[in-house]
């Protein structure tokens, strides 16, 4: 720090400024028009194709072909999302409900589970007291860089030695508890004050009192990121499933979908019905981010602070 | 001594789930243990072409469930040769399945597949072709579902606007290069085709090549023939009378001809399908294709139904594709999604009832059939990536590549 | 128990360090330290086992030991037919490493062409994922911008979502007469047919200058070759099929990134920039002198995050063309997967996982490293 800096800090220490408004005074008009210009066309930029992902839901084939950019379906029809929820006969291949709800299963066990899990296994790193807690606390990290996609055979060879290829125990076991989540609990054990734990102790409370009826409670905003985070994990995950199922009685709205769009081209390319499909399976992550992007916004930046 | 306690903690974990699991899984050597109900339940994987198929295949599985008794559940698969790996690899496939060509000798060679060829007591009404190529270590493993083979099909319309009749029809090499030439005008191009050896082998077999030896046992992709059908390809593509789909915009050749971008193109039974429902108002002759130095030639091509050798239902699911491959029902496949019947017998009557696909019955007689060997279907795909710059590459070199990636891969089989 | 009583009167750990982390069983420490270890509850050794159990076990079965176990099948010649496990299985040593790297071949030209695929996506996706993160980042961190908390909720948005759902709707934008094309016909522009352009970018741009003939190359480029590519293939750049995957993976990539310097961005003292504005600086010295030299510490991790991120992709490959045309989407994640369960040689495939895995470790580990540096000599600064 300068003495410049210093004595500015000084300063400010004695005048408290309003911390709302700005340090630089305001771009002159016309350069402040074309600002506003480019950033509408660059929120457009990331709007437009959810737009036309909605648009095109409700076009025919041939019109989503001819006119893939219009906003508004020439010939509106409901058609692909009456194929979707089986309403009308040609719903083969797309069996979107089955899918629908081995998704929302999957979701909320994998989601339960984690939640548990993770923050027992945070607790216990950052408070319990036992051998081997900083070795595991290393292994949590390494296991942290081991990336997903190299994975795929090794997790394909894991299911089927134990009989678990192709169900849902195999789906949900192995997503049950992620090292992720474990850091982002232990940073927020850690930062809570030991007096709370210490007056339940004198109390006479035990560990598994202390942890599920003082410190969980007051964990509630890691918990809700936590939560989130693993809804929204679970629910948009690809490779495990890839990996781990074969029939299509187990296929979720990631595989099933994946597997329709990139494989089965056979009754033309049916973009109406894809594009429903996945903003279908958009729409569940998409109503809580919009209900708790605060969480979302604490989870990408727990994510990115990794040591 | 912390880091000790969790080591050992993790590894003796690690060992029990390793020993107690291992068995249960992993073990093709037992023979599957065979269900004897009488009402056994059967589940049928099929990749579809479209709706018609699926519709067509389900209709044909009711018709066998009410006759035998037992249930027969059809799943249309996504992504056939995935989801079937994967099924073979954990050792829960569907009970009957087809299985491309592509992929039979990786099945067969794995112990995938029952091989029940010597339980059709009539197996020699298929082409012996056909027959070859899903045959494994001299066995035949499993019925082809049916087939199909190329054919010259041209856009009538075009092809009289340029002032050509139907004895103008190429019978050559020659004639090909001068009729393409001839239609070659005004955005339409004279040949369009896929740049792929499943359609550009056609010329291979033309000039007396082939990618492998008749038991495909050794590559022959290295040879003057072969050379000499490549090159043929690549004088009509620098001359500018023939393309492939991509460069006009279209994803096949069947597409092309439908947009008026080509006047001709080579496909194969599928493209009656295909324009029926895409470009019904466009009229198109099929012809047979132009025979070259070695005489004609085309290329077949099948699917066949594959029984799992771990299904617990290997005698209904044998009994199921004997229903599915008579000749009655590969007739009424054959009018539901154009498909030309495997046995020859159905074969004949089906060129009776359709004088239109008389070349693509005919082409059945010197068709050369699908390359099957274990672990070639990488090799394949990347003859086809080569393939792609055909017109500016050196067709030798495109073959000496095959040639030694295709003997790496019989080397790595045996 | 007075030793507790103690601490919470004495208050050695005040809320005053709450974030310390507390020392490790088996370290030497002060006589107070060691009191304070003894001072847990009985039985608390135990309740730590328990407490972590599931996620050893979790980790151990579906971490660990697939690792333990791939590696063993990387050895084999294995079908995914027989039991790897047992002696029926082809062990054949470092065959399908050495096919993969030394050994002149299918293999190897396949695993040279996805390793090219993907250095070329990771060096166009990560700068560009990064400057537009800055880039928005600072706009949504302009404090007179109307409608800042709607802009950073569209721009996060792709984020959020499923990376399959967002690749359909990519597959749709960039069909050969799809929306982006007509988009592009508006200022003349004939747009390629972007999934099916095997055409690598830099050659048709040096074919364009009339530099090289792409359809043709000679001399040095063509001649010479590593790793079974010619030069000519290694540095024609990434296909434009492969465009449209970068593009995606910086479009979704972008929010998530633009959050992380937005914390920054708000954690630089605002003294700071008040008495660098007191000096009179302008916004581009602002930017340059103060905004950045702050930034540094972010836009080092948001690098390496990118780069280890990008060495991954894999599920957009799987639905926008599984290496199509003409194998220039292949990355080394999707030939892994389809050497195993496409051509069902899945000591091949784990070979190939295990090259990745190496991969993305020293890169983890470089990161890693690089961060605690940083983060100790920012400590002693402070």
């Amino acid at each position: 720090m300068t003495a410049a800096a210093t004595a500015v800090r000084e300063r400010t220490r004695r005048a408290p400024h309003d911390r709302g408004r700005p340090v630089l005074s305001r771009f002159r008009l016309p350069w402040r028009l074309v600002g506003y210009g480019a950033v509408l066309g660059l929120g457009l930029l990331y709007l437009l194709p959810f737009a036309l992902q909605l648009v095109t839901g409700f076009k025919t084939d041939p019109d989503a072909a001819a006119h893939p950019l219009s906003l508004l379906p020439t010939t509106p029809t409901t058609a692909a999302y009456q194929r979707l929820f089986g309403l009308s006969q040609a719903a083969d291949g797309v069996p979107f409900l089955r899918w629908l709800g081995n998704s929302a299963l999957i979701a909320v066990l994998v989601t339960a589970g984690r939640v548990l899990f993770d923050s027992m296994a945070g607790y216990a790193l950052a408070r319990l007291r036992f051998r081997g807690r900083s070795v595991l606390f290393g292994f949590v990290l390494a296991v942290m860089a081991v990336p997903g996609v190299a994975l795929l055979i090794p997790k394909f060879l894991v299911l089927n030695t134990f009989g678990l290829f192709d169900t849902y125990t195999g789906m949900i076991l192995p997503l049950m508890v992620d090292a992720a989540g474990i850091f982002i609990m232990k940073q927020f054990f850690e930062s809570v004050p030991r007096e709370v734990e210490e007056a339940a102790r004198v109390d006479g409370a035990g560990v598994f009192r202390i942890f599920w009826s003082v410190v969980l409670p007051m964990a509630r905003p890691a918990l809700i990121t936590l939560t989130i985070l693993s809804f929204q994990g679970s629910w948009n995950e690809f490779t495990h499933f890839l990996v781990s199922t074969q029939s299509g009685q187990y296929e979720t709205l990631t595989t099933g979908l994946a597997r329709f769009v990139s494989g089965g081209l056979g009754g033309g390319t049916q973009y109406p019905l894809k594009l429903a499909a996945a903003l279908l399976s958009t729409l569940p992550v998409a109503a809580l981010f919009f209900c708790f992007q605060r969480y979302f916004v604490s989870g990408a930046n727990a994510g990115a602070v990794k040591e | 001594m912390g880091t000790r306690t969790a080591f050992a903690a993790l590894a003796t974990c690690a060992a029990l789930l390793v020993t107690t699991g291992c068995s249960s899984s992993f073990g093709s050597d037992k023979e599957p243990e065979q269900d004897k109900a009488a009402k056994q339940k059967l589940t049928v994987l099929i990749a579809t072409s479209g709706d018609a198929e699926t519709q067509a295949v389900k209709a044909a599985a009711a018709g066998y469930a009410k006759e035998s008794g037992n249930t027969v559940s059809v799943e249309v698969a996504k992504d056939m040769n995935q989801q079937l790996a994967q099924a073979f690899a954990g050792h829960k496939p569907p009970d009957v399945f087809y299985v491309n060509s592509d992929q039979f000798a990786n099945y067969a060679k794995g112990g995938s597949l029952y091989p029940y060829g010597d339980r059709i007591s009539d197996a020699d009404d298929f082409s012996q072709q056909l027959r070859t190529s899903f045959s494994y270590d001299g066995k035949l493993v499993c019925l082809p579902k049916d087939t199909s083979t190329l054919g010259l099909a041209i856009n009538t319309d075009l092809w009289k606007k340029a002032g050509l009749t139907e004895k103008d029809y190429p019978k050559t090499w020659e004639e090909l290069r001068t009729v393409a030439g001839k239609l070659t005008k005004n955005g339409v191009t004279g040949l369009v085709t896929s740049d792929e050896y499943q359609r550009l082998g056609v010329f291979m077999k033309q000039a007396g090549g082939w990618l492998t030896d008749a038991d495909q046992k050794k590559m022959t992709a290295d040879t003057v023939e072969n050379a000499k059908g490549l090159s043929f390809v690549q004088s009509l593509l620098k001359s500018g009378s023939m393309k492939f789909a991509k460069q006009v915009d279209t994803s096949w050749g069947g597409e092309a001809l439908g947009k008026g971008k080509a006047a001709m193109t080579i496909e194969g039974n599928w493209l009656e399908g295909g324009m029926k429902l895409d470009y019904p108002d466009v009229k198109y002759a099929i012809a047979p294709l132009p025979a070259g130095p070695a005489g004609q030639g085309t290329l077949a091509f099948s699917n066949c139904w594959g029984v799992a050798a771990d299904s617990a239902h290997r005698d209904a699911g044998v009994d199921l594709v004997k229903y599915l491959t008579s000749a009655k029902q590969q007739l009424a496949f054959a009018d539901a999604f154009g498909v030309m019947p495997s046995r020859t017998s159905a074969l004949t009557s089906y060129a009776e009832k359709r004088p239109t696909a008389k070349a693509w019955v005919d082409g059945s007689a010197h068709a050369q059939g699908p390359v099957t060997i274990a672990g070639f279907d990488k090799v394949l795909s990347q003859f086809n990536t080569e393939l792609q710059s055909l017109r500016t590459a050196d067709p030798k070199k495109i073959l000496a590549d095959l040639q030694r990636n295709g003997e790496q891969a019989i080397a790595k089989g045996h | 128990m007075p030793i507790r009583t103690m601490r919470v009167s004495g208050a050695p750990r005040s809320t005053g360090s709450p974030g310390a982390p507390d020392s490790a069983p088996g370290e030497t420490g002060t006589p107070a330290k060691a009191r304070a270890r003894r001072a847990g509850l009985r039985g608390e050794g135990t309740w730590g086992w328990l407490f972590v159990s599931p996620m050893v076990l979790v980790l151990g079965l579906f971490m660990v030991l697939p690792i333990l176990m791939a590696l063993w099948v990387s050895l084999l010649h294995w079908d995914g037919q027989s039991n790897p496990f047992s002696g029926q299985a082809d062990f054949a040593g470092l065959d399908n490493y050495r096919s993969l790297l030394t050994q002149d071949g299918l293999d190897r030209t396949l695993f040279a062409t996805s390793l090219r695929n993907n250095l070329y996506y990771v060096l166009l996706t990560v700068p560009l994922q990064t400057l537009l993160a800055l880039g928005l980042a600072l706009i949504v961190n302009q404090r007179l911008l109307r409608g800042r908390g709607a802009l950073r909720t569209t721009f996060f948005f792709p984020s959020v979502t499923s990376s399959i759902a967002v690749s359909t709707v990519f597959l749709f934008l960039f069909q050969g007469s799809g929306a982006v094309n007509s988009m592009l016909s508006w200022i003349g522009v004939k747009g390629p047919n972007w999934f099916a352009d095997s055409r690598g970018v830099l050659s048709l741009v040096l074919g364009g200058l009339g530099i090289v003939d792409p359809e043709r190359p000679t001399g040095m480029l063509a001649d010479h070759s590593t790793m079974g590519l010619s030069w000519f293939e290694w540095l024609s750049g990434p296909s434009v099929a492969m465009c449209t995957l970068i593009l995606l993976a910086v479009w979704t990539t972008s929010g998530t990134f633009m959050l992380i310097f937005l914390a920054a961005l708000q954690n630089i003292p605002r003294e700071l920039e008040e008495s660098a504005a007191m000096e009179g600086v302008n916004r581009r010295q602002m930017l340059r002198y103060v905004t950045l030299p702050a930034l540094r510490p972010v836009l080092f991790l948001v690098l390496t995050l990118g780069l280890i991120s990008t060495w991954q992709v894999f599920d957009q490959v799987y639905v926008m063309g599984q290496g199509a045309p003409g194998n220039t989407t292949l990355t080394p994640a999707f030939l892994s997967y389809s050497a195993g369960f496409d051509n069902a040689d899945f000591g091949q495939g784990a070979a190939i996982a295990f090259i990745l895995l190496a991969l993305i470790l020293v890169l983890t580990v470089l990161q890693r490293w690089a961060l605690r540096e940083r983060g100790a000599r920012t400590g002693r600064n402070r």
